[in-house]
């Protein structure tokens, strides 16, 4: 029978991509990366928002000798001054504070030491054309405070605790622990993709940063829930070893993972079109981006660094142990009276690396394939098999 | 399985929260009006105070301002979900700005917060609830009939150290259940603490002028009769014995947190239906007076507090410490000279209680095991109730559940109460967005879009059953915008710009369940059943995922609201709403939807369903192209 081209078998839960059995591979890039990162905590460090470092603020009249400044030219005016000084300088959206005669606008800017922001004051007095009595500047501490950064922390452990219990209860613990190593993948590339490239880390940032815990493990408890149904009972067989059996619960559900991390991704990538394209920058902006790069990192890590971790951490497990040497004994005695299989013809869109089982004189079943047996083994979930399926309501 | 029944029951939900979203909550205005969310600081500015901070007449430390900034943060923050933003300002001023027009509230958020010792002398639990609406007097084995004075059960106190040992104050809002009632119950005839006997009319602080006329008309809007009956009240009302005693107070519970200020303290303490929420909610420095008794709460209790005999002013230091022969954290505690024979007095008086005197019952039901305890309050809230472990005459330690970071916070309260600093409300003015209408236009584009691509997708790739995505999503979004209304208005949840993004955010996250779902039940239907089977199935076990999988989410929302304040509290409260929402609609909709498109012909075409192609045939069209999309 011909094989149908990859999309298709991707569309069946059967494209028998090698993933888990690649485990050393996922691990050294993965290990790369957080060293990246890592390294780019200690030596780049955070740029951080004026919500979280302080700033300085300034207060323009909006009455000028010229007729009544709007928002806009205040906020303008305003990064002229500071930029001049600070070519570094970041200003906010200005705020217009009072209403009538005494309305003025109040614009928050970057930190500046006392002399550059007296010369910044000098600057926007001279630009605007408002006496210099008029125009205030004031350091001002954070907006974020500490308590609300060190209760968010709190809450965090908190959370990580209770999933890990929960996780623990609703699988087992080596998952718990897989899901987590995932979790901290997924928090610690992000963190590290903001360090290097150096976007500005405020509110809205973090508050995205605290969605992708949910929505990391969300994606990894799903992948896991399919690797728990395909090896309930699998050390009752002989036909799979443990990583097999993950690795085809990562090919069934691969379907699923992209369709979720586009799902997903859709609204997120939409939220930063708007933000970025039409705004150029903000709160919108600020939550797209760290979404998409954590999502982005949630659905690569619960395809390529979840099940394999897990898997890695099953097969130090005795039972899991016997069970795979097991299984790879009654291969190497069944494939010695197994005549080498033909080369097949292979659609062109699969290389030959994305395959296993294809080395000829291995009978190693390829993942997702059907067993040979009668139709009622499928091992594909809830089969009226032989296989004990558990208790379902 | 009766798709009829859960269409129904969605249909009550719906009808249920829009007459609540036009009519109950203090609606108020034509009809598009009460559809209006309340909109936060970003999108629609509102109100900005400034307060300009003096300690001891001179310019304030940093560390006591960030203290203060940290102290008025609370006070915002007991508003309600609102995202407020408290920032200093220069060395001396603090800048706090509310969403849309918040005047009277931030009006009293300039008391300077006082610390005060007060010893312990009544415990009660917070029985409001029950006496509003006793159970039903059949002895039914729920027992929800509550001891009047059963507390929220305390971790008993660790650390037999040689001085006041303290449980935490409970920072993490954790309410124990209740304790069994202790027995020894304060006998009426020892209502008076024992030393400092305040007459049983205990001298309330004089009432102003302005308090003497709202007492009038709380007494007015209570009725002579409950209010000669809350008078006669001697001891708190036991509800344990007849469920039925809270009811003749029952207009007692309706009263506002400035109208719960006037009454009495004996009064606020005895009255079964006067809630711990309600004493939260009176004004601040309701409770600042040092000569009079006060009511308070502690850990899910109302207790009754004497005269504070110490005062913050008394303290001298506060400092955490690593005890180093018991390895715990402890906080250490001196007093300046004047202070020091204050709190030895009342160290005295605590530890050498003997069980006759109310204040050693009431420490029995905190958890105290054989002496008086000291109850330190810094503005509304019971910080720590240390139990007195003896006449302390010189460096006093408090021991307890520590942590550094625990210590350090409670240290920093006594410190923070030592020399409390003080406010002088500046002017108060209003703001105008930062972000304003453009910006939340394009979040709600933003949004538009986001659906759209979500529905174009789902169409493409699941043909007719994108449908019913596209229509479940609408619903979700609908019940979401029915919730942001009425929260706005009844609990303060205001919907910024953030909070925008994170509903968009959760359209992706609901239309994943479907996704698992339809995949479950193309796997189903691979395996070569007929869609009419396969729903129920597929429904069965990716009901068992999406529980899993959004059970994490809400956990996630539940913790950070409950632990946090301020921004991350709002878009905890947000992240957990959407889910929530989300899990209805796929239990009360797509479920019986779906159970009904399984019955019909075109379901079963594969061309209409997207499902069909899971049916392998030699005449597979390659679909490569898809790839590219996916």
């Amino acid at each position: 029978m011909a094989r149908p081209g990859l999309a298709t078998r991707l569309y069946q839960g059967e494209a028998n991509l090698n993933i888990v059995g690649r485990r050393k591979l996922w691990f050294t890039i993965a290990a790369a990366l957080i060293a990246v990162s890592i390294g780019s905590f200690i030596i780049r460090g955070f740029e951080l928002g004026i919500e979280f470092a302080g700033g300085t603020s300034f207060t323009v009249p909006v009455a000028t000798a010229e007729g009544d400044l709007t928002q806009e030219e205040a906020e303008q005016a305003v990064e002229r001054a500071v930029t001049s000084v600070d070519p570094e300088a970041e200003v906010h959206a200005a705020q217009q504070v009072g209403t009538g005669d005494s309305a003025s606008y109040k614009v928050r800017a970057s930190a500046l030491t006392a002399a550059e922001a007296e010369e910044a004051k000098a600057a926007l007095v001279q630009d605007l054309g408002v006496s210099a009595d008029d125009v205030s500047d004031n350091q001002v501490s954070s907006a974020w405070g500490d308590a609300v950064t060190e209760k968010a922390i709190l809450g965090l452990v908190i959370f990580l605790v209770l999933v890990v219990a929960y996780l623990i209860v609703r699988f087992e613990w080596r998952m718990a622990v897989a899901a987590l190593a995932s979790l901290m993948f997924d928090l610690l590339m992000t963190a590290g993709v903001y360090s290097l490239v150096g976007f500005e880390v405020t509110p809205s940032t973090v508050i995205g940063f605290l969605t992708i815990l949910g929505y990391s493990l969300y994606d990894v408890v799903v992948v896991f829930d399919k690797v728990q149904e395909n090896t309930r009972g699998i050390t009752a067989g002989s036909t799979r070893t443990y990583a097999e059996a993950t690795n085809l619960a990562v090919n069934q559900t691969l379907m699923r993972s992209l369709n979720t991390g586009l799902v997903a991704l859709l609204p997120v990538g939409g939220l930063l079109f708007i933000g970025a394209g039409f705004l150029g920058a903000g709160t919108l902006k600020d939550l797209g981006l760290v979404l998409f790069v954590g999502m982005g990192f949630g659905v690569i890590s619960s395809i390529v660094f979840a099940a394999p971790v897990l898997s890695a951490l099953k097969d130090q497990e005795p039972k899991i142990k016997a069970h795979n040497a097991r299984v790879l004994a009654r291969r190497a005695q069944r494939s010695g009276d197994v005549a080498p299989r033909a080369e097949r013809t292979r659609p062109a869109n699969a290389t030959e690396s994305d395959e296993v089982g294809v080395l000829a004189g291995s009978s190693t079943p390829r993942p997702g394939a059907r067993p040979t047996a009668k139709r009622n083994t499928s091992n594909r979930g809830g089969g009226a098999g032989n296989r004990p399926s558990g208790k379902r309501r | 399985m009766h798709p009829g029944r859960q269409l129904a029951v969605l249909g009550l939900v719906f009808v249920v929260l829009y007459l609540a979203v036009f009519f109950a909550g203090g609606a108020k205005g034509s009809f598009t009006d009460r559809l209006e969310p309340k909109l936060g600081l970003d999108l629609v500015g509102g109100t900005q105070a400034t307060y300009i901070a003096s300690q001891q007449g001179g310019v304030p430390t940093q560390e006591a301002m960030k203290t203060a900034q940290e102290i008025i943060e609370s006070r915002v923050n007991a508003l309600g979900v609102s995202e407020a933003e408290v920032v200093i300002q220069g060395n001396n001023t603090i800048v706090v700005s509310l969403a849309g027009e918040a005047e009277d509230q931030l009006k009293d958020l300039s008391q300077a917060a006082n610390m005060r010792f007060r010893l312990l002398t009544g415990v009660t639990g917070d029985v409001a609830a029950t006496a509003v609406n006793p159970p039903a007097p059949t002895p039914s084995a729920s027992g929800a009939a509550p001891s009047a004075s059963a507390p929220a059960a305390a971790p008993s106190a660790s650390g037999a150290a040689p001085a006041a040992t303290a449980k935490p104050s409970a920072s993490t809002g954790g309410q124990g259940g209740g304790a069994p009632a202790p027995s020894g119950e304060p006998s009426p005839a020892a209502s008076a603490p024992a030393a400092a006997p305040s007459e049983p009319a205990a001298a309330p602080a004089p009432l102003s002028a302005d308090n003497k006329k709202l007492l009038a008309d709380v007494e007015k809007k209570i009725g002579a009769k409950a209010w000669t009956a809350a008078e006669k009240l001697t001891a708190p009302v036991d509800l344990s014995t007849d469920t039925k005693a809270g009811l003749p107070f029952k207009e007692f519970s309706t009263l506002s947190g400035a109208e719960v200020n006037v009454l009495p303290a004996k009064m606020q303490y005895n009255v079964p239906t006067i809630s711990c929420d309600q004493l939260n909610q009176r004004p601040n420095g309701a409770i600042d007076d040092p000569n009079a008794e006060v009511v308070a709460c502690y850990s899910g209790a109302k207790v009754l507090l004497d005269k504070a005999e110490v005062i913050g002013d008394d303290i001298a230091d506060a400092t955490p410490q690593l005890d180093q022969t018991t390895g715990q954290w402890v906080v250490s505690l001196d007093f300046k000279s004047a202070g020091q024979s204050k709190w030895t007095e009342l160290t005295r008086k605590a530890f050498n209680a003997t069980s006759a005197d109310p204040c050693y019952t009431a420490a029995t039901q905190i958890g105290a095991s054989q002496h008086c305890a000291v109850a330190v309050v810094l503005d509304k809230e019971v910080i720590s109730a240390p139990e007195i472990q003896g006449v302390l005459s010189g460096q006093s330690q408090i021991t307890g559940d520590f942590n550094a970071a625990t210590a350090k916070e409670l240290a920093d309260k006594l410190k923070f109460g030592a020399i409390p600093v003080n406010f002088e409300a500046g002017p108060m003015e209003t703001v105008s967005a930062t972000l304003g209408i453009q910006q939340l236009e394009a979040g709600l584009l933003a949004a538009a879009i986001g659906l759209a691509l979500v529905a174009i997708y789902s169409f493409f790739y699941y043909r007719l059953l994108g449908t019913v995505i596209f229509l479940s999503l609408g619903l979700s979004a609908l019940l979401t915008f029915g919730a942001l209304v009425f929260l706005g208005r009844t609990m303060g949840f205001t919907l910024t710009l953030a909070g925008i993004a994170g509903f968009i955010v959760s359209l992706g996250v609901a239309a994943d369940s479907f996704v698992i779902y339809f995949e479950r039940l193309k796997d189903e239907i691979h395996e070569g059943r007929t869609p009419r089977s396969a729903v129920p199935r597929a429904w069965q076990r990716a009901r068992r995922t999406i529980i899993s999988a959004n059970m994490i989410t809400i956990l996630c929302a539940v913790v950070l609201y409950v632990v946090s304040i301020g921004a991350v509290q709002g878009f905890a409260f947000a992240m957990g709403l959407s889910v929530v929402l989300d899990l209805l609609v796929v239990f009360l909709f797509r479920h019986p939807i779906m159970t009904m498109f399984a019955n019909t012909k075109a379901f079963m075409s594969p061309r209409v369903s997207g499902l069909g192609r899971v049916l392998r045939t030699q005449s597979e069209e390659p679909t490569s192209s898809r790839v590219k999309e996916a």
